[in-house]
């Protein structure tokens, strides 16, 4: 019987249910690193008085700039600080660094820093940003806010919209988003006195990028710096990016020869950490007679925030939303213009999803509304678009593997009995109160990006491959070395199931050493639903490898053909006998008497494999039952079922998971959670009285069935799925909402659908004034 | 979110504890659950010098029921009130019956969650003095007193004249709130309480109390009280709304009447969690409803 396709426990639970965890805060013995950041949106620094350091110490050692660069003539190109220089740009940008003996002490010396900032004008929102004679965020080396420009259009497209049978004009909008990992960022640097090196302890997804962007930054060789992620308390591409701050921590490690710690609290994560999907679409559909959606024109805007993120760039948001806004759907023409503004806001980085929950926000309320204009069902008129042939092609060239939109709609249609909540659904209206409505996403998730699809995007770095060593000790143990970089998503699990049914062992003969530059190859880390493909896929062809040399040392041994061996439960045998050794013994051998190994094998028992594929599709349908109570605008999530065809499960306990947190923050996307900023650009949402993460009692039970859909373009058949909670569950929510609100011509396409929002478009709709 | 340097008293007396308030003035605060005061310190919007902490003074959290009221001590914890019980007249400890003994569990549910509903106190929350508060609420609708200790003497402070502002009271700073007197209501009483918070255990945004006497013979209301919080600095009472109760028969035109009144009445200021329209929509609402759960008719 194979591991995997078992829902085996995860063997990180442990540690983590008993609190005996690693996190960088658990490390302690440093002093404490405070930043003191701006107060202000926008403004010009004068002096910096108090016990602090600042750009100039920085400038004085030789310290670079942040180069996160696309080769696109549309990219305006910036050197960020890793302190403001001259001027601040952003609530909470950092200023001034200060080092105190306990974390108290830091802040009360933060305190006595006194900033001299005369400040300016601020542009905020997209719109503000985007005004002609806007506050220029980068005035410098840009005359309008635009920093990235995408534009496209497949030829035939106006007229294509000319003669569609019905057009759908519409609009949505993407609150802003934190994507506030349980443990916020930190990180901890010792510089040993002898010798120099230094080891950065950091709350990070891509240790080696990290370890390559900081020795860039401060001149000193990769070989001297090792960078390690412990336990890492939730990430979703919020420590993605390099964060100054772990940079300056290493900087004032080896300045000041003493070990030092930055744990960031809350309010500093809310503020000045990332952000995420500030984003509106406008969208045109053209569609015919048969309500096949023929045409697709849209105009993107993502407000990027201040800075760029590295390696990432701010392209990501508006970039991911042009080559991928056909979705699941089959538009034969396309068009779109995707502009990433800046704006004196805390910057952007991708959060679990990027732009998939706003481009399927988009999408999604586009197929509802048009379903309503030519009088089909919402199941109807996705039945007659979504994708049933393959490979598909899209209008911007991204091939999709073989998936299964219809058949996963289906099954959750089926699932959820629409026939019954219709006539509930009557029964509600007539009796008036609260509505239930039910809303359906479909969706498909691009994952496994590997090289072709990061160059595509013309990063000045491009991640992509994964790479994996496998050894055998000599007791018979398997040690995968890994360059992804694990952090909760149960990886190391997965992974030993996959090296146990090749190898012939079983996964608790397996452990998974990741996230330290010292010990594993060079990798990118966990992000983008790509660690189960690339990271899988190396796995299995290191596996591989070392399922040959195991094979062949006991050919030897046994005396028979090499094809003959197999290897299973901890045993080689020879096929049809039961003639057999046990392959702990030949780890022995293959480690003690290699004498005894077939002539020019190697001594040992060991692998590299590197993967790098082109990336796959996943697909999903979500459906969301809420219930809207229209006199206060108040939703509540009553049911959510997902389909989900992520390829190979290798773990169907872990995929469920990943589905139940994703889809947990996607209804917190859709109703909850936003990054408030007043016009002048202060940040009302500093604390979690005000920004507001779901507790349990705000997320229904998710019911999860899967379909299992091989992909060809991976080699284990996995597919990603680690985003696809947050992608659909928005879309489902706010379409659900509408439903529920129908019958009183309520439309609301803006995210999150607060309360307010909610009561202020039943009043809209109804005419009910004011108060 | 570390506190700047304070200094820390844990007096076992009460009047260590007077003593200590006496000697400090307003450079103390008194700690008593902590829920509120520790993240004010942590986000240094509360800076005390000295800690008074009264959590290892005895005889702050009995429950009493005494000439027509129920004392509530200060350090009684919110989750006491989930299944309150008080020691009668008699001496002997009951479960707290009749309209109060349904009202406060009924209430209790909605302040926070529960590990905060396990340190935090009643006391604590009346001090405090948050406008949305339950127990704030609470007290201003049925006219609690609040009885205050100082070095060598006692005031009794009506809740009108307690709650002040947001966060603030008239207690003085030299003043321990001891305990808080809740008019036990008549089985002629109808007590509802209705309110809508963003997330389960969040403040709310508004809420609302009502209590109405009714007539035995007729039926009619003789006596209202509806108190709102989340849309002043304090919780409001709204006598218009009150007025066109009484005299009345209860009955869902009557409360959608004096919900509209009620709605008319406020003059909340907006925020991020509510606009002023927002929050007047809400007050309807939640009168509204209140009203019906107290008329033992569905919301
Ligand atoms: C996440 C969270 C959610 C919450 N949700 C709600 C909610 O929905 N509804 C709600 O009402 N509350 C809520 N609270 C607040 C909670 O109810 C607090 O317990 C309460 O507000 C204060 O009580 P305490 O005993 O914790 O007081 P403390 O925090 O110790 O003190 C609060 C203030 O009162 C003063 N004080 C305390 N006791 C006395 C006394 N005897 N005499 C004089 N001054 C005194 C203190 O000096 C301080 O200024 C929440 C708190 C948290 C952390």
């Amino acid at each position: 019987m194979s591991w995997v396709g078992r829902s085996i426990r995860r063997v990180e639970d442990p540690t983590l249910l008993r609190g005996v965890g690693m996190f960088v805060g658990d490390i302690g013995g440093a002093a404490a690193v405070r930043f003191v950041r701006s107060p202000v949106a926008s403004g010009l620094i004068g002096a910096v008085r108090g016990p602090a350091y600042t750009i100039e110490d920085l400038d004085a050692d030789g310290v670079g700039n942040i180069e996160a660069v696309l080769h696109r003539p549309d990219y305006v190109r910036l050197a960020q600080p890793l302190l403001a220089r001259e001027r601040v740009r952003y609530v909470g940008e950092p200023v001034a660094v200060v080092v105190g003996d306990t974390a108290a002490e830091a802040e009360d010396l933060a305190e006595q820093v006194e900033l001299d900032i005369e400040p300016g004008p601020a542009a905020v929102g997209i719109d503000g940003a985007l005004a002609p004679g806007a506050p220029l965020v980068h005035p410098d080396e840009s005359d309008s806010n635009v920093m990235v420009a995408g534009e496209m259009a497949t030829p035939g497209l106006a007229e294509a919209l000319d003669r569609a049978h019905a057009v759908v004009d519409l609009e949505t909008v993407s609150g802003r988003q934190a994507a506030l990992p349980l443990e916020a960022r930190g990180s901890h640097a010792v510089t040993e006195r002898f010798g120099g090196r230094t080891t950065l302890h950091a709350s990070i997804q891509a240790p080696h990028m990290v370890r390559t962007v900081i020795c860039d930054l401060l001149g000193m060789p990769e070989a001297d710096l090792r960078v390690v992620a412990p336990d890492v308390g939730g990430a979703f591409g919020q420590k993605l990016p390099l964060a100054r701050e772990d940079a300056i921590v290493v900087w004032l490690s080896r300045r000041l020869g003493r070990p030092v710690a930055w744990i960031e609290d809350r309010s500093e994560n809310l503020m000045a950490s990332w952000h995420s999907r500030e984003q509106r679409y406008r969208l045109r559909g053209g569609f015919d007679a048969g309500a096949h959606l023929e045409a697709l024109q849209a105009d993107v805007v993502a407000n990027v925030g201040a800075w760029p993120c590295y390696p990432i760039t701010w392209g990501v948001e508006p970039l991911m939303a042009l080559a991928e806004l056909p979705g699941p759907y089959t538009p034969e023409h396309y068009g779109v213009r995707s502009r990433g503004v800046a704006s004196h806001t805390c910057p952007m980085s991708p959060y679990r999803g990027v732009s998939r929950p706003a481009i399927t926000l988009a999408l999604e309320r586009l197929m509802d509304i048009a379903a309503a204009r030519l009088g089909i069902d919402p199941v109807e008129i996705r039945r007659r678009n979504l994708q049933s042939e393959f490979p598909h092609t899209s209008p911007t060239g991204l091939r999709h593997d073989e998936g299964t939109y219809r058949e996963a709609m289906e099954m959750a249609v089926r699932h959820v009995d629409l026939g019954a909540f219709r006539s509930r659904q009557q029964t509600a209206r007539a009796a008036g109160g609260s509505q239930p409505g039910i809303g359906i996403c479909t969706f498909s998730e691009r994952t496994g990006y590997g090289t072709p699809a990061f160059a595509a995007r013309a990063m000045g770095v491009t991640p992509g491959y994964e790479n994996v060593e496998l050894s055998m000790d000599p007791s018979g143990y398997v040690t995968a070395r890994i360059g992804a970089s694990p952090h909760g998503q149960g990886l190391e699990t997965a992974l030993s199931q996959i090296v146990a049914d090749e190898v012939g062992t079983d996964p608790g003969r397996v452990r998974v050493v990741a996230s330290d530059t010292d010990r594993t190859p060079y990798g990118w880390g966990s992000f983008a639903s790509r660690a189960m493909v690339l990271a899988g896929g190396a796995t299995y062809l290191a596996a591989q490898q070392l399922a040959t040399q195991l094979g062949s040392v006991a050919a030897e041994v046994l005396e028979a053909a090499a094809d003959d061996i197999f290897l299973a439960d901890g045993r080689a045998t020879v096929a049809g006998t039961s003639v057999g050794v046990e392959i702990a013994e030949l780890a022995r051998i293959a480690h003690h008497h290699t004498q005894r190994l077939p002539d020019g094998a190697a001594p040992g028992l060991s692998a590299q494999a590197g993967y790098d594929p082109a990336g796959t599709f996943s697909n999903a349908c979500h459906v969301a039952e809420v219930e809207v109570d229209p006199d206060t605008g108040g939703v509540s999530v009553r049911r959510f079922v997902v389909v989900e065809d992520a390829g190979r499960l290798i773990n169907p306990m872990i995929a469920d998971g990943q589905i139940r947190g994703g889809v947990a923050q996607g209804i917190a996307n859709a109703l909850l959670e936003e990054v408030v900023y007043d016009e002048d650009g202060n940040i009302l949402t500093t604390s979690l009285m005000d920004y507001l993460p779901p507790t349990v009692a705000e997320i229904p039970d998710i019911e999860i069935m899967h379909l299992e859909t091989l992909s060809d373009a991976t080699v284990t058949g996995a597919k990603g799925l680690g985003e696809g909670g947050t992608i659909g569950a928005p879309a489902a929510v706010l379409n659900a909402v509408n439903d529920a609100l129908a019958h009183l011509g309520v439309e609301l396409n803006e995210m999150p659908a607060t309360p307010e929002r909610v009561r202020e478009a039943v009043r809209t709709a109804t005419g009910t004034p004011a108060g | 979110m570390k506190p700047a340097r304070f200094a820390y008293a844990a007096p076992d007396s009460i009047e260590g504890v007077l003593d200590a308030l006496d000697r400090f003035g307003d450079e103390a605060k008194v700690l008593s659950g902590g829920q509120s005061l520790v993240p004010m310190m942590n986000f240094r919007l509360a800076r005390p010098e000295v800690i008074v902490d009264i959590g290892r003074v005895g005889g702050l959290d009995g429950m009493s029921v005494v000439n027509g009221s129920l004392t509530v001590g200060a350090r009684v914890i919110h989750a006491r009130l989930e299944a309150p019980a008080a020691a009668m007249p008699d001496g002997r400890t009951e479960p707290l019956g009749g309209v109060l003994g349904s009202l406060l569990p009924e209430v209790a549910r909605f302040v926070g969650h529960l590990p905060i509903r396990a340190r935090g106190t009643f006391g604590g929350s009346i001090a405090h003095a948050d406008p949305a508060a339950e127990w704030c609420i609470l007290a201003r609708t049925l006219d609690a007193e609040m009885v205050a200790l100082r070095r060598g003497g006692e005031r009794v402070i009506t809740a009108a004249d307690f709650f002040e502002t947001v966060f603030t009271t008239s207690l003085e700073p030299e003043e321990l709130l001891a305990a808080v007197r809740l008019p036990i209501l008549g089985d002629d009483w109808r007590a509802g309480f209705c309110e809508f918070s963003r997330r389960a255990g969040d403040f709310a945004v508004v809420a609302a109390m009502t209590a109405v006497r009714l007539d035995r013979a007729t039926g009619a209301i003789s006596e209202a009280r509806i108190g709102v919080g989340g849309v002043a600095g304090v919780p409001v009472r709204l006598p218009d709304a009150e007025a066109t109760l009484v005299g009345e028969v209860p009955g869902a035109e009557l409360h959608a009447a004096a919900a509209e009144v009620a709605a008319g009445e406020v003059d909340p200021a907006g925020d991020l969690h509510g606009s002023a329209a927002y929050r007047r929509d809400l007050v309807r609402a939640m009168v509204a409803r209140a009203l019906a759960q107290g008329a033992g008719a569905p919301g």
